[in-house]
């Protein structure tokens, strides 16, 4: 750029002298350009005829009407510079450079040595244009004539020269600096580009330097990004902090005070030094003279020392000895402690206490003496033992003693081990007695639904669907078939009574423990369908009831398949098909489990569970059960049907279910709707049809209800009822008389009021298929979550990741703690951290060495702290 | 079969010295060890009330100048050394150990208004409203002879008077120039009476001049024409210039980042630039309540403490855009100048009440030396806040800070301001044509355009 710049201004410097030199002198217009050569005169294509004006010279006296010459000469120097911005405005294409100062200096310089030149003040323009190879000076045109010579003469041989023009100027001062730059312009003239405008010349300066300084900015790029994503960065790099030992120290120390300096006189005493130097025996034995009398000072001195040190040990002896009572009698404790405990650790001992304890055991086994059987003891008692002395008596007591000790420890080690057992045989009686009740007793119970049942379900419902002819016609038919099975079912529940009655304590066990489960399900099944009906609560109880007695029962249902299976004749024939419907089963369960799952968890959970549990033989019994007392529902298919029901199976999985589903009130309640439906032998029913009947099983609605209201009363509880403090004011009568204060009374109002208006203003309150949850926020948790996630993290999985290990010593080997809680900047108070300096990255390279290199980085700071040229230092380094 | 057998090696469990440490087995399955979050959790609570209890920022404070401090220097070679010109033209050298004086420099006519120290810590450059730029030989030892008879006739090294008065002066890191800014840029050499360079770009004052320690070539400067302007020695050119909306009160370049500066501005904000990007700010740093006066940043490049009109020091995270720390006490006035230590563990500031204040850079660090233990038992504490500084209780604590009345409720207010603001811009985006309204990050909302 600079070299450049410089060029320019060189040409710009020639250029001047030329004209300076020609003697044009020129104030504004020196860059004018008004118009072109004309084209005559450029002889384009020589289409013009040559004008002749070979012969005219100039006169010496011209002058240009044009010219304002004075005024001119007078602002020349400052004109020059206005001329440009002239120039610039008319001739926007060009390009402008600015004239430096030298260039003025030649041309002022050629003003005054040639005054004559300002006379013939010529109007020049320098022209510049593409295709011409060399500067040109051209005269204005002016219409030719005498004055006005064309260009042919100025180029022709007559034509007038720069040097024509110097060498009146021969001998003058500076004419050969003069002749030389002319010559040198005129050797290598090159065309040279007008001057920008300065603002835009700025910019571009400005721009280029920019872009200079950010291109050498990059260069730091790899050293900040690794500074960046290192987990540490160090700047406590080991300094030479002065000298570290009692030598170098010492070396540097100089005697200054008079004391100082009498005590290095001896130390540094050459005979000494050189003592110490060769092997330090002439130090011990020629320059150590001591005399007699000093060592017996010192030997007395050391004695007394001695005596005094021997008093004060006596003395303090004697002190040590002197304790309380108390003290002794601890001590001695301790010391007893401690020998039994020595015991036990030395097993010699240990040893021999075990024998001594082995002799007494078989001496006591061998006499008995805690039985008190002995000649002597009998003989005692017959005496009486009042009547014995007190060492006697003590003995007895002894032997009492020990026999109620030994008797003791041997009832605690057997109670423990027997206390188990007993219990759980006691279950198990009462559980077989309890089955054999309920078996009775929910034989009765079907017998009545039964009955009930036959009076109930004559009556029609008068409104919908089965209001019409064929429907109620088709009622009918299923009520009479239906009344048919509940008279088998009846028959069959008398037999069973029977039985019951007969077989008496033998027999019930065998057919109550089935009852346990499937009894219990056959019979159970329209009580909890009526239940249904009125309560639901009960219901996802009974689910839970109903699994749990499975899992129990199951076992003892299988052995006693065997002896039902005798009794059934119809067994045989219904296997088959029960196979094909357990194949069936497991879509149907699906299907409860997937409307199930919408209203609540466990019912799911049950179903699935039941579908488990149902092995092959508890299905079978099941399904013999089916045929032989028809099922015992009124409003069930009739029996005899059974065997098309299974043949339908994968179509009316709701059937299904009332028979498979075998503890499932839903089954029942399905019945229920079924009941409606014509019989048997109809058409498919629509997809309408399907979906209620799917669904009316389950009280959705009322289950969300229930849920809804235990959500409710979770989160606006009910206010408790005022009670009187039992036994406050009791005894008086009075707080009985006056009942709750009214205070308690108007309090539970208002909070049952407030509880009313809470719930009225709930965000679900008239949202009835909605709960919104209003549960405040648990707050002890709320600790420990943060609200958002935080900044650098993007998932909060990694967030999670990122805090799951611990940092403690306690949870980490002690190889790693440091490194997980290495703090992200390292620096040592004290120590001055100087600036980055450049040093050559490679971007891949490992942290490690890193850390290598900035400490060699910083050593090699320290040794050319004096040298400033910072390129050695970078080529230091990166060499 | 498979054989279960504990065997311990006599070997691994003998101490053969009586200094060997008695070898702990530890099983380190979490597993087992179902509450050590928990427990990490509590002690980073704990780590953070510590830090609370034991935070005492203020070391103490260096008075005897008779009017405002309105500059200092740190001497680059000396830790405890620091110098302060006053408005009164008294520049002193002060002793941070025993926090006395321990030079004087008389000489300057007018206010003082900038100083610098050579990087060798020999030569201090001083400049003032009088037009003269001053060097002095700075005196060896600092610490060891108080030089009470300041009178000891110290006189300048050098004395060149210029046409116009200066605002500031910065020291070129490693070599013999300086540069000063007043009416202009100039560049000076130690040896020379009149400037070796002189850049201007535009015509108004310049404010504060820094040079980049990093590359020393490159300088930035910030003007009263609210502009912030680089140059490059090298190419003797002003390099790129760029006008934000407010004046820029001081520059810092990042000492460990040479491509990154940070301008405290009038608007209370501080904005880190890439020198290259101009047309964006990296950072915005908020916090204070009125205009920033001074800038420095910690020679680890991590951090950098501000002094601020409004009578606080903050000391910021290179990238955060909230100040870390915030130190007033009830004396301090206006904050005009701020330094941090060169070992980065203290932070200097001088206000407009005469007084020095040596703050601790953290506010609960524990001075003096520390045991191995001791050292491990912090950098625990601070890597287990570190961790869970964003659970809600632990950050509370950490984030907490008292603030002097005047200032808390400044803060509410600009922070309804700005909030009033964002919510009209909103509005009128919403009830406009989309795309019609566009909104300008704040990052760029302030920068006015950048000149070339």
């Amino acid at each position: 750029m600079a070299e450049t710049k410089r060029k320019t201004r060189d040409e710009g410097r020639r250029e001047r002298s030329k004209i300076g030199s020609d003697g044009e002198v020129l104030g504004q217009d020196l860059y004018e350009y008004e118009e072109g050569v004309p084209e005559e005169e450029s002889k384009k294509n020589r289409r013009f005829d040559p004008v002749d004006n070979l012969d005219y010279e100039l006169p010496e006296d011209f002058e240009d009407e044009n010219v304002s010459s004075d005024d001119d000469n007078e602002v020349k120097n400052a004109g020059v510079i206005e001329a440009e911005d002239e120039v610039k405005e008319e001739d926007e294409g060009r390009t402008i450079r600015e004239i430096p100062s030298e260039l003025l200096k030649i041309v002022s310089f050629a003003n005054s040595e040639c005054s004559y030149i300002k006379q013939c003040n010529f109007r020049v323009h320098t022209v510049i244009s593409r295709g011409r190879r060399n500067n040109v000076v051209v005269s204005e045109a002016y219409p030719e004539s005498e004055y006005n010579p064309t260009r042919d003469i100025l180029e022709g041989e007559g034509a007038l020269s720069i040097r024509d023009l110097l060498d009146p100027l021969q001998g003058k001062h500076g004419y050969s600096k003069l002749r030389k730059s002319v010559r040198t312009l005129e050797k290598k003239s090159a065309p040279i580009q007008a001057p920008l405008p300065k603002p835009v010349q700025e910019r571009l300066e400005r721009n280029a330097a920019y872009d200079k300084s950010k291109e050498e900015l990059r260069k730091w790029e790899p050293i900040i990004k690794r500074n960046r994503e290192a987990p540490t960065i160090y700047f406590d790099d080991d300094r030479d902090l002065g000298p570290s030992s009692v030598g170098t120290i010492a070396s540097e120390f100089e005697p200054r005070t008079e004391f100082e300096k009498k005590i290095a006189s001896l130390v540094y005493d050459d005979e000494v030094m050189d003592a110490h130097r060769k092997d330090g025996s002439r130090l011990r034995l020629e320059l150590n003279k001591v005399s007699a009398e000093d060592e017996k000072d010192r030997q007395n001195r050391i004695a007394k020392m001695r005596s005094l040190l021997f008093r004060h040990e006596l003395k303090s002896k004697h002190i040590k000895n002197i304790k309380s009572k108390t003290y002794h009698r601890l001590l001695k404790k301790d010391k007893l402690k401690a020998n039994s405990i020595l015991g036990q650790m030395d097993p010699e001992a240990a040893k021999e206490l075990a024998m001594k304890q082995e002799y007494e055991r078989a001496k006591e086994r061998m006499t008995l003496r805690h039985k008190g059987s002995s000649k002597w003891a009998k003989r005692i008692k017959e005496r009486g033992v009042d009547v014995q002395d007190d060492g006697t008596r003590a003995a007895i007591a002894e032997q009492q003693h020990l026999h109620a000790q030994l008797t003791r420890k041997m009832n605690s080690m057997k109670d423990s081990d027997t206390s188990s057992d007993d219990i759980s045989e006691d279950d198990d009686m009462d559980v077989n007695s309890d089955d054999e009740g309920r078996a009775s007793k929910l034989l009765e119970k079907a017998k009545e639904k039964t009955l009930k049942l036959l009076d109930e379900d004559n009556e029609v419902p008068n409104s919908g669907v089965l209001n019409l002819p064929f429907m109620e016609r088709a009622f009918k038919r299923k009520n009479e078939a239906a009344a048919e099975e509940a008279k088998l079912a009846l028959q069959e529940y008398e037999s069973w009574s029977k039985q019951l009655g007969d077989s008496g304590g033998v027999n019930n066990p065998k057919v109550g423990s089935p009852s346990g489960r499937m009894v219990f399900d056959g019979k159970e099944a329209p009580v909890s369908s009526k239940k249904t009906k009125s309560d639901n609560k009960n219901r996802s109880d009974n689910y839970y009831g109903d699994s749990d007695s499975e899992d129990d029962m199951e076992p003892r249902e299988n052995t006693d398949v065997g002896k039902y299976r005798n009794n059934d004749l119809m067994k045989d024939a219904n296997t088959s098909p029960v196979l094909c419907q357990e194949d069936s089963e497991n879509h149907k369960d699906s299907l409860v489990k997937n409307f199930d799952g919408s209203v609540q968890d466990p019912g799911p959970q049950t179903t699935h569970e039941v579908s488990i549990f149902a092995s092959g033989t508890w299905r079978r019994l099941f399904q013999m059960k089916n045929g032989s007392d028809a099922n015992a529902n009124a409003k069930k298919s009739p029996g005899p049907l059974q065997s098309v029901v299974l043949d339908q199976h994968t179509q009316e999985p709701v059937k299904d279910l009332d028979e498979d589903s075998d503890a499932d009130s839903e089954g029942q309640m399905v019945d229920g709707v079924l009941s409606a439906v014509p019989e048997p032998s109809y058409q498919l029913p629509s997809q309408e049809e399907l979906i209620r009947q799917a669904f009316a099983a389950d009280n959705v609605e009322d289950e969300f209800k229930k849920t809804k209201e235990d959500i409710l009363n979770e989160e606006n509880p009910e206010p408790e009822k005022p009670v009187l403090l039992p036994g406050w004011g009791q005894w008086t009568n009075v707080q009985k008389k006056k009942g709750i204060p009214s205070y308690m009374q108007k309090e539970h109002e208002s909070a049952k009021k407030k509880r009313e208006e809470a719930i009225k203003q709930r965000k679900d309150a008239n949202l009835k298929h909605v709960i919104i949850s209003e549960k405040p926020p648990n707050k002890k948790a709320q600790k420990l979550f943060t609200q958002s996630l935080p900044y650098p993290f993007t998932s909060k999985e990694i967030f999670e990741q990122s805090i799951r290990m611990p940092l403690g010593p306690e949870f980490n080997p002690a190889s790693t703690v440091g490194a997980l809680n290495r703090p992200e900047v390292i620096k040592k108070p004290g120590v001055i951290i100087k600036p980055i300096e450049f040093e050559e990255v490679n971007a891949y390279e490992k942290l490690e060495g890193h850390r290598k290199t900035e400490q060699n980085h910083q050593k090699n700071n320290k040794s050319k702290s004096n040298s400033h040229s910072r390129k050695n230092m970078t080529y230091m380094k990166t060499k | 079969m498979k054989v279960k057998v504990i065997s311990r090696s006599t070997d691994e469990h003998t101490k053969e010295r009586s200094q060997d440490l008695q070898r702990v087995f530890h099983n380190y399955d979490p597993s087992i060890r179902t509450q050590e979050k928990a427990v990490e959790y509590v002690r980073a609570l704990n780590a953070a009330k510590l830090d609370k209890i034991f935070a005492r920022p203020f070391v103490g404070a260096m008075d005897g100048h008779i009017d405002a401090i309105s500059c200092m220097a740190k001497n680059p070679n000396h830790l405890t050394g620091i110098f302060s010109g006053s408005m009164d033209g008294d520049i002193r050298l002060w002793d941070l150990a025993s926090r006395r004086t321990v030079h004087q420099f008389p000489g300057h006519q007018g206010a003082v208004r900038g100083l610098a120290v050579s990087t060798d810590g020999h030569v201090l450059v001083s400049c003032g409203t009088d037009c003269s730029v001053r060097l002095w030989s700075v005196p060896i030892s600092t610490a060891m002879e108080l030089d009470v008879s300041s009178d000891k006739s110290v006189e300048p090294l050098e004395t060149y008077v210029w046409k116009n008065a200066f605002r500031s002066v910065d020291h070129q890191w490693n070599f013999d120039r300086f540069a000063t800014g007043g009416a202009g840029v100039e560049i000076w050499n130690h040896n020379r009476s009149a400037p070796e360079q002189s850049f201007e770009w535009g015509t108004d004052t310049v404010i504060s001049v820094r040079f980049n320690p990093g590359q020393p070539d490159i300088l930035a400067t910030s003007a009263s024409d609210r502009s912030i302007a680089l140059y490059d020695l090298r190419m003797g050119k002003p390099a790129a210039k760029l006008i934000m909306a407010t004046k820029t009160n001081s520059i810092c370049w990042n000492p460990m980042e040479p491509i990154n500066f940070t301008a405290a501005n009038e608007d209370c904000n501080c904005y880190s630039f890439d020198s290259r990007k101009l047309n964006e700010a990296k950072c915005v740093h908020k916090d204070h309540v009125s205009a920033v006066m001074d800038i420095d940043y910690s020679p680890t490049g991590r951090e950098f403490v501000t002094g601020s009109y409004d009578r606080t020091v903050r000391i910021f995270q290179y990238n955060g855009g909230h100040s870390r720390e915030i130190y007033h006490t009830k004396r301090m006035q206006r904050v005009f100048c701020v330094k941090f230590s060169c070992d980065a563990s203290y932070v200097i500031s001088g206000s407009d009440d005469t007084n020095l204040r040596l703050w601790k850079a953290k506010a609960s660090e524990q001075l003096g030396v520390l045991l191995p233990r001791e050292k491990k038992r912090h950098e625990y504490h601070e890597a287990v806040k570190n961790r869970y500084k964003h659970l809600p209780e632990v950050k509370r604590i950490v984030r907490h800070r008292h603030l002097p009345k005047p200032i808390y409720k400044a803060a509410e207010l600009r922070r309804t301001m700005t909030e009033a603001e964002r919510r009209k811009e909103e509005k009128r985006k919403a009830h406009s044509a989309p795309g019609s309204i566009t909104s300008k990050p704040l990052r760029k909302r302030r920068i006015v355009k950048v000149e070339e």
